[in-house]
């Protein structure tokens, strides 16, 4: 797909009202960089019923794990986060290669304690992005290349109505993973 | 008066949920009731703080205290708190979970780690610290267990950690017998209270449920006061199932229709 079928805007309106009905707050004290857990005191369970909020607004499954954790399990304990919780050089690496020099930055020595806080709207925009760009061209039920957005949420095929089948986040971020490892991503294990 | 008028009870982690019930449940029956949460600078302080005011302002001596439970110096530094506002503790209920939601095959070794550390050290800790202020009178102690202690449920190694909460009930309750300590377990069902947002992201279906294979959180907290009035002393080392009868059968029902 070239064009996306629900705007970077029309996500961020959802991700900006599901922060906004979960944490009880306004809507106007959501802004795209504003870390969810310094800027608008979310905490570990908030940031589950944001995700899920999300997950029923477009249909799609939202990471249950954390990128860096993601790798531990991939790449190995220790490649990411230290014995005493701290981040590697390698995380750094990964991190970056990832989420590029506009993101969100992190450096080697950072305790992954710190690293949710970094969580802000974009970063959730990006990741629903991210699951709804996997919507295959045509419907694998009919065929046509007729995808429609229901209600501004989820995607569903306009011949036959069945719902787009999406990666869910965790899969995005595997795949990203195994992709980088097979283009020799630096990746190696810490002692 | 209320049963546990002139007493002192320590809940762990009532900032919401199931412990802020429980907390509420012991006020109102005449407790001065210590409120706990985890995080500074967080939602859960914000509330724990708003509650104790509430209560402060329906005349009871209520406080919340930050301190993480698994942490031991945070512990001994909560009770030193406690033991100079009141002097005492007569209850103590163990409520405060934290713990990674993953199948058990994926654990990693941090997981277990913070599993321990929350679920089973800080309890211990808690338990080590809050007993030299209960010394000399008849006291109560409940941990708060859920059905995770006995079947398997998807994503939830916690439950391990509420066995072997389970099991450290019954000793507790041997080495304090003497001391007139009654120690029991509440093991709570399905509640429609936070951990309900984490169960329908782990638990495909849940939601469809019928009402009746939930437990309403006054419902424990009942059961828990129970077990803290001298009306329970008889009581000693049990983990008592509150459930609204989920568990008598083996097949449910999964749609309301």
């Amino acid at each position: 797909m070239t064009e996306p079928l629900i705007s970077s805007d029309q996500i961020y309106r959802e991700v900006q009202k599901s922060i906004a009905d979960a944490l009880q707050i306004s809507e106007q004290k959501v802004e795209p960089d504003s870390s969810l857990i310094r800027d608008l005191a979310a905490e570990s369970l908030d940031f589950i019923d944001i995700n899920f909020r999300l997950e029923q607004r477009f249909s799609i499954g939202m990471p249950r794990k954390y990128f860096l954790e993601h790798v531990e399990e991939l790449f190995g304990e220790g490649t990411a986060i230290d014995q005493s919780g701290h981040l590697t050089e390698a995380a750094v690496t990964i991190w970056n290669a990832r989420l590029g020099s506009s993101g969100p930055q992190v450096h080697a020595g950072m305790a992954l304690d710190d690293v949710p806080a970094l969580v802000t709207p974009r970063t959730l925009v990006m990741i629903v992005e991210e699951i709804l760009a996997t919507c295959p061209h045509a419907c694998p039920a009919c065929g046509k290349a007729a995808w429609a957005v229901a209600d501004g949420g989820p995607i569903t095929c306009g011949g036959c109505g069945a719902p787009a089948q999406l990666l869910t986040g965790d899969d995005v971020i595997r795949r990203w993973l195994e992709d980088f490892r097979a283009r020799g991503g630096p990746v190696s294990r810490a002692s | 008066m209320g049963p546990c008028h002139g007493r002192v009870a320590l809940i762990t982690g009532s900032s919401r949920g199931l412990g802020r019930v429980i907390a509420r449940k012991l006020s109102d029956a005449g407790a001065d009731v210590v409120l706990n949460y985890r995080k500074a600078g967080g939602r859960s302080e914000a509330q724990a703080q708003a509650l104790a005011k509430e209560l402060v302002e329906r005349g009871s001596r209520a406080v919340a205290i930050q301190a993480d439970i698994s942490q031991k110096d945070a512990v001994a530094t909560m009770c030193q708190e406690i033991a100079a506002r009141y002097g005492r503790l007569d209850i103590l209920v163990l409520n405060a979970a934290r713990a990674p939601f993953k199948a058990v095959s994926e654990l990693l070794r941090r997981d277990l780690l913070e599993l321990v550390e929350n679920n089973y050290l800080g309890n211990v800790y808690c338990m080590q610290q809050a007993l030299p202020l209960m010394q000399g009178r008849p006291g109560h102690v409940v941990f708060v267990s859920s059905l995770g202690s006995r079947f398997a449920l998807p994503s939830y190694p916690l439950g391990s950690m509420k066995a072997a909460m389970e099991a450290l009930v019954k000793q507790w309750a041997v080495e304090l017998g003497d001391r007139q300590i009654t120690v029991n377990g509440v093991t709570a069902g399905l509640l429609k209270t936070d951990s309900l947002i984490v169960l329908r992201q782990y638990w495909p279906g849940v939601e469809r449920l019928p009402a009746t294979a939930f437990v309403d959180l006054e419902d424990v907290a009942s059961v828990v006061l129970f077990l803290c009035t001298d009306a329970a002393r008889a009581i000693r080392g049990q983990s008592i199932v509150v459930d609204n009868g989920l568990t008598n059968q083996l097949l449910y029902p999964t749609s309301t229709g």
